[in-house]
């Protein structure tokens, strides 16, 4: 847990503080934000995190887009990726899946839904 | 040509000028009638979208004030408790002082808890703000298709409005829901350990 750098990617602010202060409360406190996948590409870069906790609808670049991007990068191949969003249609879950994400919620989510899904990424 | 003849000549190409007038006016209708069915569709689905925001909003906001009310009732609670706790002390009932410091710590606890829960019942901003995004965009739809019956009147109001409005990037989930998920998390879950197996 204390190696672990979450990057959380969510175009809505009120969204990512709430995902930030559920992280910090289960013991993640090395978390940084971007406001789209563009805005988390360009910072991954740097910031060099080694998971992922992203949305879908967003703007400049959706996250299937994001998560299509990553695996198609050398250095993000194997990064575990969970997606967070409001989709819940199963043939959205089915493309997500496919892109290249390891673990799903459907927003609004729980703290323990969020703390369990990060450490079942991570354990598979 | 006898007078007679002049007069049925002349009426016969007004009533000509006239059908063919009268046919170009039934296909400028025509063509406003597509862009008139479909935003007299889209009007009750924006609406719809609406009052479901404004259901959910109500539903979060009276989730929340639950919480608030449990927290304001102890606090209230508390600081009776802490004017006790001192009276226990001052009387040397150091016994009595320690159960209820216990039942402060137990309350200040349940307080943090109901502080969180608050803080997870804020997902609907979220939510809302997509199902918002859905109704604008389809508010925006219902705008173009009477841009298209304003110009084929010859208004000049769309390119003096358009000129005004940059159009704005939505980004929305059309099914975000706050409480009707169509995958339950369990389903979820075992599509993805179908997938790894």
């Amino acid at each position: 847990m204390a190696d672990l750098k979450i990057i959380a990617v969510d175009d809505s602010p009120t969204m990512r503080r709430i995902i930030i202060n559920t992280l910090k409360r289960a013991g993640y406190t090395d978390v940084i934000e971007a406001n789209d996948g563009k805005d988390a590409l360009a910072k991954m870069k740097v910031e060099k995190p080694n998971f992922v906790i992203t949305d879908w609808n967003m703007p400049e670049m959706d996250g299937l887009t994001f998560v299509t991007t990553l695996r198609g990068m050398d250095e993000f191949k194997q990064l575990p990726i969970l997606m967070v969003t409001t989709r819940s249609v199963k043939d959205d879950i089915v493309e997500a899946m496919k892109a290249g994400v390891n673990n799903y919620i459907v927003k609004p989510f729980t703290p323990d839904t969020l703390k369990a899904k990060i450490d079942q990424t991570l354990a598979g | 040509m006898a007078a007679s003849d002049k007069v049925q000549a002349k009426i016969q190409r007004e009533i000509f000028e006239l059908t063919t007038s009268i046919a170009g006016l039934v296909a400028s209708f025509k063509k406003l009638k597509r862009p008139l069915a479909e935003s007299h569709e889209k009007v009750p689905q924006a609406t719809d979208q609406l009052d479901k925001i404004s259901e959910q909003t109500e539903a979060a906001a009276h989730q929340m004030l639950d919480q608030i009310e449990q927290i304001t009732q102890r606090e209230d609670e508390l600081i009776k408790g802490t004017e006790h706790l001192k009276a226990k002390i001052q009387a040397g009932e150091s016994e009595e002082a320690v159960r209820m410091i216990d039942k402060i710590a137990e309350m200040a606890n349940n307080n943090l808890n109901d502080a969180y829960m608050i803080m997870d019942s804020l997902q609907f901003q979220d939510i809302t703000a997509q199902q918002m995004d859905h109704a604008a965009s389809i508010l925006e739809d219902i705008e173009t298709k009477l841009d298209t019956i304003l110009d084929a009147m010859g208004d000049s109001v769309r390119s003096d409005r358009a000129a005004r409005v940059a159009p704005k990037t939505r980004a929305y989930d059309p099914h975000a829901d706050l409480f009707d998920r169509k995958t339950n998390q369990e389903d979820i879950d075992s599509l993805f350990d179908k997938k790894q197996q």
